[in-house]
């Protein structure tokens, strides 16, 4: 009896955990499932099953033309990211800077104003600055948002590195750049790729900024918007299963190279 | 010719090292080498070279945004119009308190973010426990990537899900209908439970990674202890473990809080007439014919302070010196 009292919460605890795996799959296994409906509206019960949608979705311009758009803004983005997070997180990390905490905070200021105001500050910005709506817009509202995350996992990195490294270098006779290049970068690898990934993931899947700042030409996340809005069929599903499988298996690369080198 | 040697610490060879490729050529050229030279004598341009770019982007790009949206937002007209006042005013503060049509979605997005940031609390809490705690350290991994594996799909195909599970011919009203338990379905969907399921699903990751990093970090010994004096399961919960996750708690809810105050793709595809909140409202303002951005930006500075008064002041009131947002 008394080790019965003493595993209930034990018991209950695990029940929470497996209902919310359940929570957390359930939705996207029934759209997944729903790709393979042989019926143009979205409903179930599901009587017959087809690939068609996913012929149908791989054959469409339109998809085809947003991805590659995506991709390239993100590619981009995790570009200028990773530049200017590194410089930002070399300054914080140096010694003898005044007002580091400031700096780190207003550094982190994106990541801690929600979306939507990000992206209207953004938007009253750039027509300030008479800089039109479209790509440019874009990959700048992304880089706004990613840096600050560039910035605390490289920071991260920085810190546990022994400071006496960059210090060897020198004494062998490299330069501050040859230093940086060949011992600090190395050493950064891990936070750098975990960083480049997690920006790729997040401009590909943001939907406010684009939103504001985007120009007729339609991202990923526009493309399906505008077809959930417009009427729906399985071949909304299908597209989201696609880019679902593709980001899956990148962001869980992405966990995969973290963990391993952190360990 | 400028000295381009180094100051040298403890070497005598003054000697520039060799390299190959595209490293050798760039160190070797007149460029690299006075460049180099430059910044080995002059305290100020490394300076220069390392807060230079930093702290213009700073400046320029989290900053600027805000502040220019804070100028528009006491302007009268923007942009400016020949034979039109531009001067400054308060009037866009005054027309949001003016109507309850933009009073009340602010109030509601206020309240909905409180509701929606406490659930979460309350469901992921104790699933962080149970991956932090009961789960064998061999096996936490698979245990949190499990959770992980949905969060990668991305905030609108997400949200997109929810659709197949709540819509009046989803999942749960066929099932329901299926067993006999109703005749004509719940209309689930475009209502502020659509919404509050949609959010809580898109916003649970946040909750859970600060969650479990303060419930791990909690010696294990410490809550044997309290069980070997005396303290039954919820006397441990309240006096051990709840003070110890207070950290995780703190910044996991602020976080989702914040998130979902900004929450802008879930409010127009699972939210419906009754279910307006104040980010679109605001949208409305900037698109549309009737293009209004001063009263846009007096809006979004309100929005920003409240959120952010208020997550300053949760913390301050709750503790947690230590809080980490990330």
């Amino acid at each position: 009896m008394k080790t019965y009292f003493n595993d209930l919460p034990k018991t209950a605890l695990g029940a929470s955990y497996w209902l919310f795996a359940v929570y957390l799959v359930l939705p996207l296994s029934l759209m997944m499932v729903m790709s393979l409906k042989d019926a143009n509206f979205i409903a179930f019960p599901i009587n017959s099953w087809t690939l068609d949608w996913y012929a149908k979705v791989l054959q469409d311009r339109q998809f085809i033309n947003a991805s590659l758009y995506s991709i390239g803004i993100a590619l981009a983005t995790t570009v200028c990211a990773t530049i200017i997070g590194v410089w930002i997180a070399l300054l914080i990390s140096a010694e003898n800077i005044w007002g580091k905490a400031a700096i780190f905070a207003l550094a982190c200021l994106p990541a801690v104003v929600p979306g939507l105001i990000n992206a209207i500050s953004m938007r009253i910005f750039i027509r300030a600055l008479d800089i039109p709506t479209g790509t440019f817009a874009i990959v700048l509202a992304h880089t706004v948002h990613a840096v600050p995350f560039v910035v605390i996992m490289v920071l991260t990195r920085l810190r546990s590195m022994p400071a006496n490294l960059v210090d060897a270098a020198r004494d062998l006779g490299a330069d501050p750049f040859i230093a940086f290049l060949r011992v600090t970068i190395p050493y950064l690898m891990p936070a750098l790729i975990g960083g480049m990934i997690f920006c790729v993931l997040t401009s590909i899947d943001d939907f406010v900024r684009t939103f504001f700042l985007g120009g007729y030409q339609p991202t990923l996340p526009m493309l399906i918007f505008a077809k959930v809005q417009g009427g729906m069929s399985p071949e909304i599903n299908a597209m989201a299963t696609i880019v679902l499988i593709v980001t899956t298996i990148v962001g869980l690369y992405a966990e995969y190279f973290t963990r391993r080198s952190r360990s | 010719m400028v000295d381009t040697t180094m100051q040298p610490r403890t070497v005598t060879s003054t000697a520039p090292p060799r390299y190959a490729g595209w490293i050798g050529r760039t160190v070797n050229s007149a460029l690299y080498r006075n460049t180099i030279g430059l910044l080995a004598s002059n305290r100020w341009v490394r300076l220069a070279v390392l807060a230079g770019v930093p702290l213009i982007w700073i400046a320029a790009l989290h900053l600027g945004p805000i502040l220019q949206m804070a100028n528009i937002s006491f302007l009268a007209n923007y942009p400016p119009r020949p034979g039109v006042d531009s001067g400054y005013t308060l009037e866009n503060y005054g027309f949001f308190f003016s109507d309850r049509l933009y009073f009340m979605p602010f109030v509601r997005s206020l309240i909905f973010a409180a509701v929606v940031t406490v659930s979460t609390l309350v469901i992921v809490y104790p699933v962080a426990y149970y991956v932090a705690k009961v789960v064998k350290p061999k096996n936490r991994m698979r245990a949190l990537l499990l959770l992980l594996i949905p969060f990668w799909a991305g905030e609108l195909i997400r949200t997109f899900s929810v659709i197949m599970l709540l819509a009046n011919r989803g999942a749960v009203n066929v099932l329901l209908r299926e067993l006999g338990f109703i005749d004509r379905p719940i209309p689930m969907l475009y209502t502020f439970f659509s919404l509050s399921f949609g959010v809580v699903y898109l916003l649970a990751l946040y909750m859970l990674l600060p969650l479990y990093s303060a419930i791990e970090k909690i010696p294990t010994p410490l809550i044997h202890a309290a069980s070997d004096l005396g303290a039954g399961p919820f006397q441990r919960f309240r006096r051990v473990i709840l003070p110890l996750s207070k950290d995780g708690i703190v910044s996991g809810c602020s976080l989702v809080y914040l998130t979902t105050i900004g929450v802008f793709a879930a409010p127009l595809l699972l939210g419906g007439p009754n279910a307006v909140i104040f980010p679109e409202v605001i949208a409305t303002l900037f698109h549309g014919s009737n293009d209004k951005w001063p009263e846009g930006a007096a809006f979004s500075m309100l929005m920003l302070a409240v959120s952010l008064t208020t997550v300053g002041l949760f913390m301050r009131i709750v503790g947690g010196r230590s809080v980490r947002l990330m």
